[in-house]
């Protein structure tokens, strides 16, 4: 049982970061290289909000909104001018990015490693189903599925999503029936700038903040698009949980292997669907 | 064009050659072996990716294994310097059929992440599974350098001359590639392939042609490498060895004969010069790829195109 949870927390966290990359690709034609170093990003502002505001929860919301700002900035400046060109353009400014956010984080807080904990009232474990489960994870596992529901009713019941959704299917037409692509654009970076920012926070009590956490958790988010269907929100539900119980079952029961585990997984998958298991006439985010 | 290209060519030739003779000084010595190694690797970086159009991520795999292939056979084998850049190629080469094989069948940027993928796969293998032959994280120091004619080449001033002529063959090679009927094949690949295709040309077998090829390059850079740091290294199949070789392959210019080699220079002499004054290079280097990216979208060699 709480294998199963942690494998739910996993594939939460695997989420937030996966929907953002999709959501960019699907509207922006752009895989992300940075995502992973936004995350980072924030992870690191939340430990510097829970440090000045002396509590987790002004982290949740500084830490994103800030890196919704800065995703509206790398938008305007580096990829935009980069949309009529091809993808190794695009692939190799989000690289620079890497390179540039790994220096700053570097630079304001050091090579150290840093730890948030959780909230008050989220510390400790639970008994459930007989089995001790750390409250924080049933928290990390509410707060996603809440996320995961807002976006689909985002994207899927209201005026902005509409437009989004246009936008995303044929940025000419909506051009023409006077959508501004860009400021969409624009909007759908930031959003997915923002839920890295969601995702790096909540990985704070988790996990610990370093450097490297950016492209550990990049590769298992780009399996999960992959496996899900790049640009494919709902395929990026399945390859998170596919992914995060790899790793949480992997964990117990082969540790030495899961690491392999997941790319042979990926590998199986892009050999028999090379579009991704949910590409098939699905229309893009 | 092709004159002028040839031009280059032997400019680059004659400044590695001068060097030798006019700055013989270690550390000088030292920097222009890693320029001309990094330049191999680009070279046949740019023939998967400028000639043939296929953006790959994983090069750092048949690099670093090249680099393994050639400690394998020359500290275990007791093999010689030159068995042992054949090895590497041959492992670079090997390993990036295999790559091409499965990477192949997903196309644009699908084929940069699975090359990605499958380079970190060779990287983790090695690292966690395999310590026994990779020596884990500290790696296989003491690889040897060539004992021919018994000059002793463990002097950089000696090496050298090892390492200048094989950069001049690769360059050499690569320029005649570039202008052969298979070269015009991979380009005529890269620039459309369905109307390439239908004219008769095997696509999927000239993709896995230029990759081998491009991966056999890479492992002799690799085994070049180890023989300059007398040492093989779990650090050389990282991703960010990949993303170097793409970063220095289109700031150069990727798609021409000497971009490739322009990049490296650009790239190692930043690192080299922006490391006296700052701590921050690797984040600089970063602005700069992004500015390069931005306003120089065809890189140092069409810089000078453009003005011609």
């Amino acid at each position: 049982m709480s294998t199963l949870i942690i494998g739910l927390s996993i594939s939460m966290l695997l989420f937030l970061l996966a929907a953002g990359l999709t959501l960019i690709f699907g509207m922006l034609g752009v895989i992300n290289f940075a995502h992973g170093a936004l995350y980072m990003l924030g992870a690191y502002l939340a430990f510097q909000a829970h440090a000045t505001f002396g509590s987790f929860w002004p982290a949740l919301i500084v830490s994103p909104l800030c890196l919704a700002a800065a995703g509206l900035a790398i938008e305007r400046l580096t990829l935009r001018p980069l949309y009529p060109r091809t993808h190794e353009f695009q692939l190799l400014a989000t690289f620079g990015l890497i390179l540039v956010i790994e220096e700053v984080v570097r630079v304001v807080w050091g090579l150290d490693y840093r730890h948030l904990t959780p909230p008050p009232g989220l510390t400790g474990s639970v008994a459930l189903f007989g089995s001790d489960i750390a409250r924080y994870r049933l928290f990390v596992i509410g707060f996603g599925a809440a996320v995961i529901a807002a976006l689909f009713f985002g994207i899927e019941r209201t005026k902005l999503g509409l437009v989004l959704r246009a936008a995303s299917v044929n940025p000419t037409m909506a051009a023409t029936l006077g959508i501004d692509v860009n400021l969409v654009r624009s909007l759908v970076f930031a959003l997915g700038a923002g839920l890295a920012g969601i995702g790096g926070t909540i990985a704070g009590p988790l996990l610990p903040i370093q450097l490297s956490m950016g492209f550990t958790i990049i590769l298992d988010c780009f399996i999960v698009v992959v496996i899900g269907g790049l640009g494919n929100i709902k395929g990026a539900v399945f390859g998170a949980l596919l992914i995060g119980m790899t790793r949480a079952f992997g964990q117990l029961y082969a540790p030495e292997w899961i690491d392999i585990a997941t790319y042979v997984v990926l590998l199986a998958v892009l050999l028999v669907r090379p579009q991704g298991l949910f590409a098939a006439k699905e229309r893009l985010a | 064009m092709i004159a002028r290209e040839t031009l280059a060519a032997l400019t680059l030739g004659a400044v590695a050659l001068s060097v030798r003779l006019l700055w013989p000084d270690d550390g000088t010595l030292y920097f222009a072996m890693l320029v001309m190694i990094w330049s191999i690797f680009a070279l046949g970086y740019d023939i998967s990716f400028g000639l043939t159009g296929l953006l790959s991520f994983g090069h750092a795999a048949f690099f670093g294994m090249g680099a393994y292939a050639a400690a394998w056979t020359m500290q275990r084998g007791g093999a010689g310097f030159g068995t042992g850049l054949a090895a590497a190629m041959l492992m670079g080469a090997v390993l990036a059929l295999a790559f091409a094989a499965l990477a192949t069948r997903v196309s644009g940027l699908f084929f940069a992440l699975m090359t990605l993928m499958l380079g970190e796969l060779v990287s983790l293998i090695m690292t966690t599974r395999l310590r026994g032959l990779s020596g884990g994280v500290d790696g296989l120091p003491g690889v040897p350098r060539p004992d021919w004619f018994g000059v002793d080449f463990f002097e950089n001033r000696h090496f050298y001359w090892v390492v200048l002529a094989l950069f001049l063959l690769t360059l050499l090679a690569c320029g005649l590639l570039r202008r052969s009927p298979l070269g015009q094949a991979l380009l005529a690949v890269r620039q459309n392939p369905v109307r390439a295709g239908q004219l008769g040309l095997d696509v999927a077998l000239h993709r896995l042609i230029a990759v081998t090829v491009s991966g056999a390059f890479s492992g002799l850079a690799g085994a070049l490498l180890a023989g300059l740091m007398m040492y093989a290294g779990p650090q050389t199949l990282g991703w960010r060895i990949s993303g170097d070789v793409v970063i220095m392959a289109v700031l150069g210019g990727s798609g021409t004969l000497i971009g490739p080699v322009l990049g490296v220079v650009l790239v190692e002499a930043l690192r080299e010069w922006l490391s006296l004054y700052t701590q921050h290079t690797y984040g600089l280097i970063g602005l700069i790829i992004i500015l390069c990216t931005l306003y120089l979208p065809r890189g140092i060699a069409g810089l000078w195109k453009a003005r011609a």
